[in-house]
């Protein structure tokens, strides 16, 4: 069987990185599909001038939402393996290779990346100490996973579990949400160390609580 | 007496702008029968004060019976917050599904097309 390395990078607002990220990525996968959600800069323009797959959200929709039209269209187009990649240049496109392998392997359904293991990402210190603690802990308690890394958006997916793994949770409690249905069905499921670098701090404290808001809701309504 | 009156008076306001908006159309038949509850049980609890007082202390109560109706309300209020909540979620979520479909069938992009000049399939 031939594998189809598809890579979905959702972007919203994204012109400084996203011409960067999509040269490093295209040379480890086979197609690329960037999911413009609603930037109000030229984002789109700039993806497509790179020759990639682009697809539109009228509005902004958050990130979560982005990722699973990323999904349905990548497995549309017959992707057997779907990477997640943030546009915004703190992921090493390198290590996709090594996030794939066990999935081409056999070796696993999902593989996370994680920046607790080996190689050191720069993190900053209220994240490490207190933030990401935090939010294993929650995992743990909630969806009894033992991951080392909490929130990580690097992650590669095989067909089947992208089946699965329908993204429901828009917002950034996406990450959380599949680690709960990766538990679920049962998938196996695989940690490789990656290296982060970030430019700005990303999720704050503020935005951990109303990850847990977003699961208590949605776990009411559905 | 002087505020129960005024409060009479306010509760006809009401529900004078109810009938109105019923005969505009403007309303549901449901939402018309709710809100003409609504009004009609706030006159009698206004009308018949001291009885109400009289069931609040028997049920055990230390406070008087229009207060007890003001905590029932706050409570009733944030029930109909949470409904709420959960009806902008569930919208919330129809948008983000119409907003998808939207964006797979009308792709803006060329078509699909292997990004890299040689193709980087990998058997298995």
């Amino acid at each position: 069987m031939t594998n189809k390395i598809f890579c979905v990078i959702p972007a919203y607002n994204e012109e400084k990185f996203i011409a960067k990220v999509i040269r490093e990525v295209k040379k480890y996968t086979d197609q690329i599909v960037v999911v413009d959600d609603g930037s109000a800069d030229k984002t789109a323009e700039i993806a497509l001038a790179e020759g990639v797959n682009i697809v539109r959200h009228l509005i902004n929709r958050d990130q979560g939402a982005a990722l699973q039209t990323g999904d349905e269209y990548a497995l549309k187009h017959g992707a057997t393996v779907i990477i997640h990649f943030d546009a915004d240049g703190q992921f090493n496109a390198e290590e996709i290779k090594d996030i794939v392998a066990p999935i081409l392997s056999g070796e696993s359904d999902i593989v996370f990346g994680s920046r607790f293991l080996s190689k050191k990402s720069v993190i900053p210190f209220s994240k490490e100490r207190i933030i990401f603690p935090l939010a294993r802990l929650v995992n743990l308690i909630f969806f009894k996973a033992k991951l080392t890394d909490p929130q990580s958006g690097y992650r590669a997916l095989s067909r089947s579990a992208a089946e699965k793994i329908i993204i429901e949770q828009d917002g950034k409690a996406h990450c959380s949400e599949i680690i709960a249905k990766v538990m679920k069905y049962k998938l196996r499921y695989k940690e490789i160390p990656i290296t982060v670098t970030y430019d700005d701090y990303g999720q704050k404290f503020g935005g951990g609580i109303r990850i847990i808001i977003d699961l208590v809701i949605k776990s009411l309504i559905s | 007496m002087m505020q129960q009156l005024l409060a009479i008076l306010i509760i006809v306001y009401f529900l004078v702008k109810l009938i109105w908006q019923k005969k505009r159309h403007s309303i549901s038949r449901s939402e018309f029968i709710f809100w003409l509850l609504f009004w009609l049980f706030s006159a009698l609890v206004i009308l018949y004060l001291p009885v109400l007082d009289r069931i609040v202390q028997n049920l055990g109560f230390s406070a008087s019976g229009i207060e007890v109706m003001l905590y029932l309300s706050v409570a009733v209020l944030f029930y109909f917050l949470f409904r709420i909540r959960l009806r902008m979620e569930k919208l919330d979520r129809n948008i983000t599904k119409i907003v998808r479909a939207l964006a797979i069938e009308e792709r803006a992009g060329p078509k699909i097309k292997n990004v890299s000049d040689k193709p980087l399939t990998t058997k298995i």
